[in-house]
């Protein structure tokens, strides 16, 4: 499958801390690719790398199979971006910015648009620094829905929507790119909307990819497994298996490993009758990242 | 597209231009006023004679005003550019960079251009009804820096507002503030004579420093 943003050994420092090394993936044409980390982890980093507005210390991304850095302007009418808080010129109102973006688009749907505004309660001419956080989601909803690029970079899209906003967002959104077979690739601190939303997903620690694989082969192969242990019970490390932890005498620990193999290793340290349990994808990206 | 970034700027300084407009004009009408009074009091051989011994050019009040001007109109188009880094989205529109910045920078001077110019041709106007030409040209080549000023200050703003960065952005600040000072250094008038075709062209070549910030804003330099 061909692939429309492909990123290459992408190493990044702020000042002398490594925020990744030798990063690399794709993001083939058609999926919904989600990056999940926790705060810190270069999320915020490698969508101002892909959008152009961060040079990495070393590697390099290509969309459309541009370099970022040396891409055609025109390239640029084929990527939607929306920058973390649904950042718009807060300036204008819902018509100015409409007249004002369509200049550039030569495939601009106005209807999109204004089909999505519709559902606002906003007079046409209130500025867009006046609106709720929710609503100025749906103005850069919009505008990316008018804009009908090939590719959507998304940066935290979640940020200070409320639930029924944030539903709304993803339900148009997975619409709209599975219907029109456009590539996305986003990050958001709430996974339980990226669990709708994604194909894909890179689950991100401090310095480099724990995780890069279909939600659903993840959400398939990741376990939880309890189990009750004696008091001053230490677990060991065990490769393959992520963050152990006991709690009032409640051994947790996350693998991706069959269920059987993970038993049997757990039975060797004198842990029985355990209990295996499917995860969601928040629960599996804490099983992979830790609590802390 | 530079038509939709004229949009842009418009929507931006709209208020402003009009507001511009009218104290520029304002502090000219006032000047002239002054003059004509002056005239009317004591005749305009006073004037004469006044300008010619003590090398007055009545107009001192407009000094500051072109560069107070200038330095406003550079925030009210940037400032909104830098917050929340909104500037990203006009960097992401399909044109280049460096013909978005020139765009918005080229809108800039014409709203500075249509402040001005009106305000200098209402002096040159008034003053040739009562002066010698050697006389309305002193009190014009006189305050040309001032407005040479304005500009700059409008050049110099827009560099400190793009760079993203806080300590570099003081020192641009200081900077500006000393190249600033360049224009008010001589308070004699038409001391600027000779220098100032050189003047203009270290005015407009402000601009590239612009470009400086923005290379620095694309390339995400962080404080």
């Amino acid at each position: 499958m061909e692939n429309i943003i492909e990123c290459r050994n992408l190493t990044h420092y702020y000042g002398k801390r490594l925020i990744y090394e030798n990063l690399s993936f794709n993001v083939p044409r058609g999926r919904i690719l989600g990056l999940l980390g926790k705060n810190g982890t270069g999320k915020t980093t490698t969508i101002n790398i892909l959008s152009g507005f961060l040079q990495p210390r070393s590697g390099e991304c290509r969309i459309l199979g541009e370099k970022i850095g040396e891409m055609n302007p025109f390239t640029r009418r084929k990527i939607g971006l929306l920058i973390e808080g649904h950042v718009q010129y807060q300036f204008m109102n819902i018509e100015e910015i409409e007249r004002f973006y369509a200049s550039f688009y030569p495939n601009w749907k106005r209807e999109a648009y204004y089909e999505l505004m519709s559902r606002l309660k906003v007079a046409p001419h209130q500025r867009i620094n006046r609106m709720s956080c929710g609503q100025r989601s749906q103005v850069a909803l919009g505008l990316i829905l008018a804009q009908d690029p090939e590719v959507l970079v998304l940066d935290d899209f979640s940020l200070g929507l409320d639930p029924g906003y944030r539903r709304l967002f993803v339900d148009y959104m997975r619409e709209y790119a599975k219907a029109e077979d456009k590539t996305v690739f986003l990050t958001s601190h709430i996974i339980q909307d990226m669990e709708r939303l994604v194909d894909d997903c890179i689950v991100m620690d401090y310095g480099k990819i724990l995780v890069q694989m279909p939600v659903k082969e993840l959400l398939g192969t990741f376990r939880r497994y309890t189990a009750q242990v004696g008091d001053g019970f230490e677990m060991q490390e065990i490769p393959d298996m992520y963050n152990p932890s006991v709690i009032r005498q409640t051994l947790e620990v996350f693998s991706m490993h069959p269920e059987d193999e993970v038993k049997a290793q757990l039975s060797l340290l004198g842990v029985n009758n355990v209990q295996a349990e499917h995860v969601g994808l928040e629960d599996a990206f804490i099983g992979l990242t830790g609590k802390y | 597209m530079i038509k939709a970034i004229f949009y842009k700027e418009w929507i931006k300084t709209r208020w402003y231009l009009l507001l511009a407009f009218v104290v520029s004009m304002g502090f000219a009408i006032y000047a002239m006023l002054r003059i004509s009074r002056v005239c009317s009091l004591k005749g305009v051989d006073h004037l004469w004679v006044v300008m010619m011994q003590r090398d007055a050019i009545f107009v001192e009040l407009l000094q500051y005003v072109p560069m107070i001007l200038g330095l406003i109109l550079a925030i009210v188009q940037f400032a909104p550019e830098m917050h929340h880094r909104s500037f990203k989205l006009t960097l992401h529109l399909p044109i280049r960079a460096t013909k978005a910045l020139a765009s918005m920078l080229s809108f800039g001077m014409m709203v500075l251009l249509l402040t001005f110019l009106p305000a200098l041709l209402l002096m040159w106007g008034y003053l040739q009804t009562i002066l010698a030409p050697e006389l309305y040209w002193h009190i014009l080549l006189s305050v040309l820096p001032w407005y040479l000023a304005g500009v700059a200050a409008y050049l110099l703003a827009c560099w400190v507002a793009l760079e993203p960065t806080w300590g570099r952005r003081v020192s641009n600040l200081v900077i500006g503030i000393l190249l600033l000072r360049m224009y008010f250094l001589a308070p004699a008038p038409e001391a600027y004579n000779e220098f100032l075709p050189l003047l203009v062209i270290v005015t407009l070549s402000y601009s590239l420093l612009s470009v400086l910030s923005l290379t620095r804003f694309r390339d995400g330099r962080q404080d």
